[in-house]
């Protein structure tokens, strides 16, 4: 990865506006619930098309998971944060206010 | 599809230094409460001002220190109308907000939501069981606007504890006082403690919840 694309210590996964914008949304929603692919594609405003290429590599990484149902014959698709999705953006937050505060002389953890 | 890889590819285009992203969650975190229908100030607000008006009108019909006197029938009207517009907002409000979710959070919001009809429910068959007894007329609308009180006031107290909300669980506190007050104050006092010390609690949580959410950064 070059310097340009990605500071260092940042997940690579997660820092991309149109993915951070994705897992932020994501994070909004209590534990273990699940939200519908249009329901997230509208609070996203973001194509159909945009989205699932972005999600596809959020559940490469196993931060998203999708599951595929069907209501009264209708195909659904739900997407739902997984517990580590939920850790990488915690760490990935705290990497970005790590980065935001000058160093001190405490040692590094 | 090429256009979708394109516009994909925009986005990693652009870097994000570690301030911009941080402004860009933040954003989109204010967006996504505002539309997921978090904001709680939208279903304190009409109930505010129903007990505001709604009791204010009520207490209006008795002769009082306010030189102004409404008919009955006109603070019947009011208050019909303002309460009535509360119980939608709040039934609109509370079918959008979880549009296109299903899990825990969305069981735990119907439980919450039965426990207002359900407790509603009993406390109307108590009271009117008791009423039928025989009770001055005064007794009738302390005991309705008493238990109604408390009941609202405990239900704040649940909600406060379910969803870890300090602010709430204090409303509920309030109510109960409230409730409490309004019965030693007696009839037409009650009213008065209703619309002001109630509607105004309820207000004041609203624009509570209008200010806390931090503004956008420039």
């Amino acid at each position: 990865m070059s310097a340009t694309e990605s500071l260092p210590g940042l997940d690579p996964v997660i820092h991309a506006q149109a993915r951070l914008r994705v897992m932020v949304v994501l994070t909004a929603l209590s534990t273990g619930d699940q939200i519908t692919f249009p329901r997230l594609q509208q609070l996203l405003d973001m194509t159909a098309g945009n989205l699932s290429t972005h999600l596809r590599k959020l559940e490469d990484a196993s931060y998203v998971q999708i599951t595929k149902t069907y209501q009264r014959r209708t195909p659904v698709t739900y997407v739902a944060l997984t517990e580590s999705g939920r850790r990488a953006f915690a760490d990935y937050t705290a990497a970005l206010r790590a980065l935001l505060t000058p160093p001190t002389d405490q040692p590094r953890g | 599809m090429a256009g979708d890889d394109t516009s994909a590819r925009l986005y990693e285009d652009s870097p994000l230094s570690a301030e911009e992203s941080l402004a860009l969650i933040e954003r989109q975190q204010q967006e996504v409460h505002r539309r997921l229908g978090v904001n709680a100030a939208l279903f304190y607000g009409p109930w505010g001002a129903a007990y505001l008006l709604g009791f204010g009108s009520v207490f209006l019909t008795y002769p009082s220190a306010v030189p102004l006197r409404l008919p009955g029938g006109l603070a019947a009207v009011i208050t019909g109308v303002v309460f009535v517009t509360a119980i939608v907002v709040s039934v609109v409000r509370r079918a959008r907000a979880g549009r296109g979710v299903r899990g825990p959070s969305r069981m735990v919001g119907a439980m919450y939501g039965w426990s207002w009809t359900l407790g509603f429910g009993a406390m109307y068959a108590v009271n009117i069981g008791v009423t039928r007894l025989g009770l001055p007329a005064d007794a009738v609308t302390l005991l309705y606007s008493g238990s109604a009180l408390v009941l609202v006031g405990v239900l704040y107290l649940a909600g406060g504890a379910l969803w870890q909300d300090r602010f709430q669980y204090g409303l509920g506190v309030w109510m109960l006082v409230t409730g409490a007050g309004s019965v030693l104050a007696g009839v037409p006092g009650n009213f008065a403690v209703l619309s002001l010390a109630g509607g105004g609690g309820l207000l004041l949580t609203a624009g509570y919840f209008t200010l806390r959410p931090p503004r956008p950064r420039r």
